[in-house]
């Protein structure tokens, strides 16, 4: 286990009800989670690496493959849905050259589709790293990317 | 501190906060703010005012919900004037400080509404804008107005004061409060709040918890995050209460991390209980201890329910758990537990601080209190509202929300987020409650509210709820596991144009499987957005399996341009105009030609869905198409028709010379029939040439069309030839071994008032059709209207006649009973109408024409007010009592609708026609009646439709006919001849810039009111080319 993790993990009682939190903290400082480090939890809280796997796999905010600098979230919520969110989609899987899920060659951007951010007065909705874009269209995606390349 | 020197130092300084020595600005930075740039905003204030020296309080609050007009600021001055600015950009904000804080110029045109007792003349208080005027603020009562993060704020304004009371009453008469307050759980399920505290403590433990599910998963919903986000202390207290009722000392809040403005929020808010004793050992000295944690959810849907919840916190996967035993008996870590919504705990503190009374006044004996709902999708209006239960739906939407976006038709709402139903327009008068939305087929849900347009595809937006559904089935039961994904595969078949009628069975079987046997809410209410679209909505999803239509033009599989698909003729659009820009105007009359006959007349009178539907209003101005294909007919040479050689023994009759019998007797007479048309007038054409006056539709251009399309082909036509006078319906079914009956409809509708029996009332077509038959006694005054003309009703009817009238030399007023809006007529026609000086009243009856020697003179009207919406969506116009005013008239023309005259059908023809006058069709036909030899299309079908409509009508009927015939005879399905090829370029632009629709040259005002000539003047072919390259070319596709 190396020093980082043991920081990290040291934040927190040794309890099972500390499972996600510890998952978010680690992906927190990571940006993802590693075979080495989902080991070094499981070793903490005393579970089995697989009851582990089991609960990360379950929630879709933890990552295991490494991400993009810059994470951009498309929002697929009904509103956004209903005001042409997927177009929004369309045109940031075309300008970035992925598909939702995935990451760029570079490691500049990842891609993911989220279900609802909660803006859905100002859909349809982008979001990338922790700035949100509300009122979007397809022809400000291009712009709105330029400023993270 | 006690509570009170709390109390009183919190009033000292939300007094201060309230008075401006110097100006206050309050930025609404809530997420919503942010994401329309508020905080961009915030930051170039404090620039702009250290760059000028000045000094200011400047405060980031929450939000007031008009998400719409985000970034809203408000900015108080010295003089105690308070303004609230809406769409704040950074570039505008110097202009603020200058004008507003130095000049104290408040700006009444940048301004949105006023808070407090000072006003600005023009401009609204908060509580008198039309989105706030109807609203209830309980849950939202501090929002967008407290500094969030300032406890102080909160407890002025009555905060903490309901926790307070709570500790001295103790927790049974607390519960008992909540009981009689009527509070039912706002998460979704609506359960009695009250009871189920109740439970909770009934269950003795050492160990108790309480938990404030924020986990608002539902896509469409922002009340809990807003709340959080502008009021954490609100929801903190109520938390705090039911702990101290049910007897918990550990509380949780569970929040999703996708709202981290929240979380940061609620972390300030705790550290803030405990530093004034709201939090911790012994509270308020009541001896109560109670700690409050937060826990973040980690994206999943599932973990709203409140088992999932659990096992989520105890660091498990998130699925749900049978219940018995519910959480009240063995919740987290087995012990009691009690889980309330955010919205409902907001709803406790201020139910404590006021009295169960006080809350339970509002809403219905059901459903108690108020509920916010984030309205979003395509309303005006979108944003966070709270109103009191039992509010009328179309009162929501329409005044409240602000009715639709850019003015297009309301389709449906839907509520309760994925485990909702959507409501359609015949429900717009229903009170919103529990009991009412469950009836309907929807659910109140946690208040999500997404309206939809002409634009949705309700089949679309299903297969959208299950893609969701499916994707956040936990998979722990084997119907929420398996169902959503055969849910989702059908509906996705059926979008992309492999459905099959059997289909719907299957959908219904398997939701309803999956409504009695999911494990958990969410499975259970996987089948609510099928089943409620298939309840009101069935039509669509036929439409996409049996005729591969998407009236929306949304599942792009079962088209290719929304142009096209939108047009009843299914015109080929692209090609036509590509042709355009090509400069090979014949084959674009060609390509046209093969869908409609009638190009010239569609030029200048169809209601042209096509452009509502074109895919370049996103960018700028749709196409206009419209204009485009009278330009080809303009300016190319007719293509020549070839006569057809008669190969058919079948004779065909067609009765009614209009658009839908023409194109039937075309299409009969290209595929080798003998056909002969029977029309009662002088001349073909039917509305075309009999009501639609020639300022917009020239005679020769009609009957040259006629003779070249139609007659060329060899169909005969008899004019001045009545079937049921000329020559008897029997003698026709018995001359004929076929008969396509498209009478049209031709008689106005009585208005239903006195008088309408003297000289110079008039039916609208009947009027029209009397000018165009005699003309000459018309223009020279021989027969005259007089010089004040009335015209009743707002469709294109009225419209016409009002300005047939204006032209005979009258001075005309339309009478419509509804708004601007609300008018059927065209758009550029009531323009038009307008330009020329006809003016037009609104929210006018009329209620008696009196006379004098048997001729009108005046016409009493009544003032209408309209009232609650009709099945239709459009508010119903009542009288008003003793609104009367009169109006001088020489004649009145009642242009309100029009049916069909179905005298010439005798009952034994065994052709059926309905109640409505028009002909019933056969089971499963479109076109062919209850008698086989019988078909029918055009307005005698349908009731008053368009011209394009009646010529779509005429093609199916020439098609189900000759379809019909060689089935009887064993013959082949006839082959369509190979037409000449017209190769059509592909030529699309790199880059588009927005450039608006051409316009239309039209003579002046001036110089066409004394005429009849032609008033669009058509395009000059550099604008029609330049026109024509505006089009997308929505038909490429990449190979």
């Amino acid at each position: 286990m190396t020093r980082e993790l043991q920081d990290v993990l040291g934040g927190f009682a040794q309890d099972r009800d500390n499972l996600i939190p510890i998952l978010q903290a680690v992906q927190g400082e990571y940006g993802y989670l590693t075979p080495e480090t989902m080991e070094g939890i499981a070793d903490y809280l005393s579970i089995s690496e697989s009851s582990l796997y089991g609960v990360a796999t379950f929630y879709t905010q933890f990552k295991f493959s490494k991400p993009g600098d810059h994470n951009v979230r498309v929002c697929l919520g009904t509103a956004c849905h209903v005001r042409g969110g997927s177009r929004i989609m369309d045109e940031v899987s075309r300008h970035l050259g992925i598909q939702a899920g995935e990451t760029t060659e570079d490691y500049k951007f990842s891609l993911e589709r989220v279900a609802c951010f909660g803006s859905c007065a100002l859909s349809p909705v982008v979001v990338v790293d922790k700035k949100v874009y509300g009122r979007m269209n397809p022809k400000k995606v291009k712009n709105i990317l330029k400023e993270y390349e | 501190m006690n509570f009170e020197a709390i109390k009183k130092k919190a009033q000292q300084e939300w007094e201060a906060f309230n008075t401006f020595d110097k100006p206050r600005i309050l930025v609404g930075a809530a997420t919503c703010g942010r994401a329309a740039g508020a905080l961009e905003v915030w930051e170039k204030f404090k620039q702009e005012l250290a760059s000028r020296s000045l000094e200011a309080n400047i405060v980031q609050v929450g939000d007031l919900g008009l998400c719409y007009a985000e970034p809203c600021i408000e900015i108080a001055t010295p003089d105690g004037l308070r303004v609230l600015y809406g769409g704040v950009t950074e570039k505008i904000v110097p202009e603020l400080i200058e004008e507003v804080i130095v000049k104290r110029n408040p700006r009444p045109d940048l301004a949105l509404c006023t808070f407090g007792q000072k006003r600005v003349e023009g401009v609204p208080t908060f509580e008198e804008l039309p989105m706030a005027s109807k609203q209830v603020r309980v849950v939202l009562r501090n929002s967008g107005i407290i500094d969030p993060s300032n406890i102080y704020h909160y407890i002025a304004r009555g905060g903490y004061s309901g926790l307070n009371k709570a500790l001295q009453i103790g927790p049974e008469k607390v519960i008992e409060e909540i009981r009689n307050s009527g509070l039912r759980g706002r998460g979704g399920a609506g359960f009695p709040t009250g009871v189920k505290w109740g439970l909770a403590r009934g269950n003795k433990s050492d160990v108790k918890y309480m938990i404030c599910n924020a986990d608002e998963g539902d896509p469409g919903a922002f009340m809990d995050r807003a709340a959080l986000e502008s009021d954490p202390h609100a929801v903190l207290e109520g938390l705090a209460i039911g702990a101290y009722a049910i007897g918990a000392n550990y509380a949780i809040v569970y929040a999703r991390a996708e709202y981290p403005l929240a979380i940061e929020r609620i972390e300030g808010a705790i550290r803030q209980m405990e530093e004034y004793g709201f939090l911790g050992k012994d509270i308020l000295g009541s001896g109560f201890d109670l700690s409050i944690k937060i826990k973040e959810g980690a994206g999943a849907f599932v973990c709203g329910e409140e088992t999932a919840l659990m096992a989520s916190i105890e660091g498990k996967r998130g699925m749900p758990k049978p219940r018995p035993p519910f959480p009240a008996q063995a919740g987290l870590h087995g012990q009691p537990t009690n889980i309330n919504n955010v919205e409902t705990l907001a709803n406790v503190s201020e139910i404590m601080n006021r009295g169960a009374s006080w809350f339970s006044s509002y809403g219905t004996e059901k459903s108690r209190g108020t509920k916010t709902f984030a309205l979003a999708g395509k309303i005006n209006r979108t944003g966070l509202i709270e109103v009191p239960m039992g509010i009328k739906l179309g009162d929501i939407i329409f005044d409240v929300g602000g009715g639709i976006l850019d003015d297009k038709q309301f389709k449906a709402v839907q509520t309760g987020g994925p485990s909702g139903g959507c409501i359609p327009v015949k429900y717009l008068d229903m009170s919103v409650d529990y009991e009412e939305l469950a009836k309907v087929g929807s659910i109140m849900g946690s208040g999500g509210m997404i309206v939809m347009d002409e634009d949705s595809c309700m089949v679309d937006i299903t297969r959208y709820f299950l893609s969701f559904t499916e994707k956040e089935s936990c998979g722990k039961c084997t119907p929420c596991r398996m169902g959503t994904q055969h849910l989702l595969h059908i509906l996705t078949e059926i979008t992309q144009g492999r459905g099959r009628l059997e289909y719907l069975t299957l959908l219904e079987k398997i939701g309803m499987t999956l409504k009695n046997t999911s494990l958990c809410a969410l499975g259970q209410t996987v089948p609510n957005p099928i089943l409620s679209t298939l309840r009101y909505f069935r039509e669509e999803y036929v439409e996409h399996i049996v005729d591969k239509k998407c009236r929306a033009v949304v599942c792009s599989a079962l088209f290719k341009s929304p142009c096209q698909h939108t047009c009843p003729a299914g015109m080929d659009v692209p090609k036509y105009i590509a042709l355009i820009r090509a400069e090979r105007f014949s084959d674009a009359y060609k390509i046209m030609l093969k869908t409609n006959p009638f190009p010239s007349v569609c030029g200048r009178v169809c209601d042209h869905k096509c452009q509502a539907k074109c895919r370049r209003r996103n960018l700028d101005e749709p196409l206009a198409i419209k204009f485009l294909k009278r330009f080809i007919t303009d300016n190319a040479p007719r293509p020549q028709t070839t006569l057809v050689p008669l190969t058919r023994k079948e004779k065909i009759a067609v009765i009614g010379a209009g658009p839908a019998g023409l194109t039937a007797a075309r299409d009969l007479a290209l595929r080798g029939y003998k056909v002969t048309v029977f029309e009662e007038l002088s001349e073909p054409g039917g509305m075309l040439r009999w009501a639609i006056p020639a300022y917009r539709l020239p005679r020769n251009t009609l009957a040259d069309e006629i003779n070249d399309n139609i007659k060329s082909l060899g169909v005969e036509i008899k004019c001045n030839t009545r079937v049921g006078r000329d020559i008897s319906f029997d003698q026709v079914s018995k001359n004929f071994d076929y008969i396509f009956m498209a009478p049209g409809a031709h008689k106005s509708q009585l208005m239903g008032v006195e008088g309408e029996n003297l000289k110079g009332v008039y039916g609208g077509v009947e009027f029209l059709r009397d000018f165009n038959t005699d003309e000459k006694a018309w223009l020279s005054g021989k027969k005259t209207l007089g010089s004040k003309v009335a015209v009743i009703g707002g469709g294109n009817s009225a419209i016409d006649a009002a300005r047939v009238a204006l032209r005979l030399g009258a001075d005309v007023t339309i009478l419509y009973r509804r708004e601007k809006k609300d008018m059927p007529a065209a758009e550029e026609e009531i323009l038009a109408a307008e330009d020329e000086g006809i003016k037009i009243k609104f929210l006018v009856v009329p209620l008696k024409i009196s006379g004098k020697d048997g001729k009108a003179t005046e016409i009493t009207c009544q003032r209408t007010k309209l009232t609650e919406f009709d099945k239709s969506g459009r508010r119903k116009p009542v009288a008003i009592l003793e609104s009367e005013f009169t109006l001088g008239v020489d004649s009145v023309i009642a242009a309100i609708g029009q049916v069909p005259d179905m005298t010439f059908v005798p009952l034994e023809s065994g052709v059926s026609v309905n109640k409505w006058s028009t002909f019933d069709l056969a089971a499963g036909s479109k076109s062919q009646t209850s008698n086989p030899k019988f078909f029918t299309g055009g307005d005698a079908l349908t009731g008053p439709d368009t011209v394009i409509g009646a010529i779509a009508q005429g093609h199916q009927a020439a098609r189900d006919m000759d379809a019909y015939i060689r089935k009887i005879n064993n013959e082949p399905a006839y082959v369509e001849p190979v037409d000449e090829f017209i190769d059509v370029p592909l030529v699309v632009d790199e880059e588009t810039e927005e450039v608006p629709q051409a316009r239309m040259p039209e003579l002046l005002a001036g110089d066409r009111r004394k005429n009849f000539k032609e008033v669009e003047l058509g395009y000059e072919k550099t604008i029609a080319v330049l026109e024509a390259c505006r089009c997308l070319r929505c038909d490429a596709e990449i190979v």
